[in-house]
């Protein structure tokens, strides 16, 4: 190993050693801290989510401070529609990159014109989100050969389908699920349109990213919100 | 206060432009985080939490950081690990020059600040894409940054729109904001596309993944991290935190103290190269861990400073940083975070004149997510600054004179009356105009006068009374 790291390790282990007291704690001791640090943080969570889970998240997709637009239809076979209805309604072309993934591929797609790759300046992608976060109206995606991360930052319309039966109410419970599960590449939570305040603070959309996020919510959650829930999907 | 310090400040409180830069974005930041509190009265317990949590990484330092290596060794990843800003350059560079790299996008990193990244890949012939909105805008101006969230901060749209006309291939119409955004997203979309290596920082380093967590709003972070065959990231050894879980209570203690918004609108943890059929994503992914002079902080009773998630709360409230800006701290880190840390990453000799320049008023330990004590952390230099004998001779020829003072009592009370008696010789409608070794202050704004006996007197006379 370099000679950086060891220098680092032991001026970190040099000083620590000084200032402790006693003997330096074993990963059993830091691991139990650690899990008790992560007990600690339901209750801090805001504690303001009320009602089912779909309708929590809706209502905040469609916040000013998040600023996307939103469907909800009964099954993903509604989704061509749902999709054709937002290109008309903005006079966009009923052409779309389509992100890769066997579901989508499925369905039927009608007039509507689909690729699967993405253009640096392609105008519309759809694509379907692995879940989505009730807390933050955030919705989750995890790069894999059927959901290519640029899907994500390359279109100026972005089209997200995703179930309702994959919302998690709070951020840690989508963490905790995950953990120990073999992290993909990127882990994407997208919260809004794109956006930047950098010219005198000012808020304008589509700085690099998307300038526009419309989801598509499949279905109904049969699942409330608990205060300070632990529960996951 | 050094001359150069001096010249800094006078020439940013001589520029009317800047006021009103600062105020407009550090006032809208102001109210945006107010609102977000408000609306979460979980927060002072949350903050607590977030103390604790990057306290017990600090305390376990070496234990987090030969977890991180061994998960993103086990991910794909190239952990190097760089003593000094330095010696993280020359790391940067060579994966750069192995690389092949002509072009290299980069998206917005305060510690490639800190340790000059910028200079060490203009040295090296290397072009460099500043991706974020604002770096873009202060890359084209030639200028530093002016504040850790908003770098761009001090130059108002007019400004913006004539470093757009002149640099922009087609920059079009430069009427409103929106058409300075539209023309900036044109000119980078070409230029992520084109690079051979991008480079970001990271606001977390999470140990059970050896996964790195950057946050933006803009979108930048992945479109510099996805499309090139190298991501190279640099980050400060203190960085880590022990789960991803223990990433998300951070989080929304960093966002809403940031712009006063939930969570920004692009989260995302990047683990490793591309996966085997992954259609994106980089081929190589390098991680630069930096000490930089942290482990020094460690030793130098500054643990308490490593708990920084450089949200940026303490600059927008700090009552310097808002006559001043950022420029005139002469330093990477502006503000209360700045004063504290660029006498432990330089020296104290160097930059004596940033914790002086503090009222000590208290409101960016109040802000801080993490409850850095910065006042006193703040004293502590000055402390320290006044054993090494750092102040000037006046000032401290004037201490210990009135060190010598308040120690003998009667004495004390004697000066102290004679002053307020000579004070009431100079005030008028009670205010004092002008006053021999006041200048300092009425030259700006009259004094008030005296409004009865001293303290010590009052007190005096109301326990005779008692």
């Amino acid at each position: 190993m370099s000679d950086a790291r060891s220098a680092i390790l032991a001026a970190i282990a040099t000083t620590q050693a000084r200032r402790q007291v006693g003997p330096r704690a074993d990963a059993a001791t830091i691991a139990a801290e650690a899990a008790a640090l992560r007990g600690r943080a339901d209750a801090t969570r805001p504690d303001r989510l009320g009602g089912p889970l779909d309708a929590v998240l809706m209502r905040r997709l469609v916040s000013p401070a998040i600023g996307a637009t939103t469907e909800q239809v009964r099954a993903l076979d509604d989704l061509p529609g749902a999709v054709g209805r937002y290109l008309a309604a903005r006079g966009l072309a009923r052409r779309v990159a389509l992100q890769p993934h066997a579901d989508l591929r499925a369905l039927r797609w009608g007039d509507i014109e689909t690729h699967d790759d993405i253009a640096v300046d392609e105008p519309v992608a759809v694509g379907l989100a692995l879940g989505a976060i009730a807390e933050t109206a955030s919705l989750v995606f995890h790069s894999s050969p059927d959901a290519p991360t640029l899907f994500g930052f390359l279109p100026m319309h972005h089209i997200v389908a995703v179930r309702a039966d994959s919302i998690w109410p709070w951020l840690e419970d989508y963490s905790d699920r995950i953990a120990g599960a073999g992290q993909p590449r990127n882990v994407n939570l997208i919260t809004g349109p794109s956006g930047t305040t950098d010219i005198e603070g000012a808020l304008v959309r589509g700085a690099h990213g998307p300038g526009w996020l419309h989801v598509v919510l499949i279905g109904t959650s049969s699942q409330d919100t608990a205060p300070h829930s632990t529960t996951s999907p | 206060m050094s001359a150069a310090f001096d010249a800094r400040v006078r020439a940013a409180l001589g520029n009317p432009l800047l006021k009103v830069a600062i105020d407009r974005t550090t006032g809208t930041a102001r109210t945006k985080r107010a609102a977000a509190m408000a609306a979460w009265p979980e927060f002072a317990e949350a903050r607590l939490l977030g103390r604790d949590i990057k306290d017990h990484v600090v305390a376990h330092l070496d234990h987090y950081l030969v977890e991180f290596e061994r998960n993103a060794v086990a991910s794909g990843a190239k952990v190097h690990w760089a003593r000094t800003g330095q010696e993280a350059c020359e790391i940067v560079i060579k994966i750069c020059e192995d690389a092949g790299a002509r072009s290299v996008t980069r998206a917005k990193s305060m510690l490639g600040e800190e340790i000059g990244l910028p200079h060490a890949m203009a040295d090296a012939g290397i072009e460099r894409v500043e991706t974020d909105l604002a770096e873009h805008i202060i890359q084209l101006a030639g200028d530093p940054p002016s504040h850790i969230v908003w770098p761009a901060l001090h130059k108002t749209r007019e400004q913006v729109a004539e470093l757009f006309r002149a640099h922009h291939s087609d920059p079009g119409a430069m009427e409103t904001v929106e058409q300075m955004v539209a023309s900036a997203r044109r000119v980078l979309r070409e230029k992520f596309m084109a690079a051979d290596v991008g480079i970001s920082g990271a606001n977390f380093l999470v140990a059970d993944t050896g996964s790195i967590c950057t946050v933006t709003n803009e979108g930048n972070a992945e479109l510099t991290t996805t499309p090139p065959r190298v991501h190279i990231v640099t980050a400060g050894i203190e960085k880590l935190v022990p789960s991803t879980s223990h990433a998300m209570a951070l989080l929304r203690l960093l966002v809403r103290s940031a712009t006063g918004a939930e969570l920004t609108q692009y989260t995302t943890f990047h683990c490793g190269p591309k996966h085997a059929g992954d259609r994106d994503g980089p081929a190589e992914f390098h991680i630069v861990l930096v000490d930089a002079g942290r482990t020094k902080m460690l030793d130098d009773g500054l643990a308490e400073m490593l708990r920084c998630l450089r949200c940026g709360a303490c600059l927008n409230h700090c009552v310097v940083y808002r006559q001043i800006g950022g420029h005139a701290y002469g330093a990477t880190y502006p503000g209360p975070l700045g004063s504290v840390l660029t006498p432990a990453l330089t020296n104290l000799a160097d930059s004596v004149d940033l914790p002086r320049a503090c009222t000590l008023n208290g409101q960016c330990e109040e802000v801080c997510p993490v409850a850095i004590p910065l006042p006193t952390l703040l004293r502590g230099w000055r402390d320290r600054s006044w054993r090494e004998g750092l102040e000037p001779a006046p000032l401290r020829a004037g201490m210990r004179m009135w060190r010598f003072m308040v120690q003998r009592p009667a004495l004390n009370r004697m000066g102290t009356d004679m002053a307020l008696l000579a004070m009431r010789l100079f005030a008028k409608g009670g205010w004092i105009r002008s006053m021999p070794l006041a200048g300092g202050w009425t030259a700006h704004r009259d004094f008030p006068a005296p409004q009865g006996p001293s303290f010590l007197t009052q007190v005096r006379n109301r326990e005779k009374r008692s």
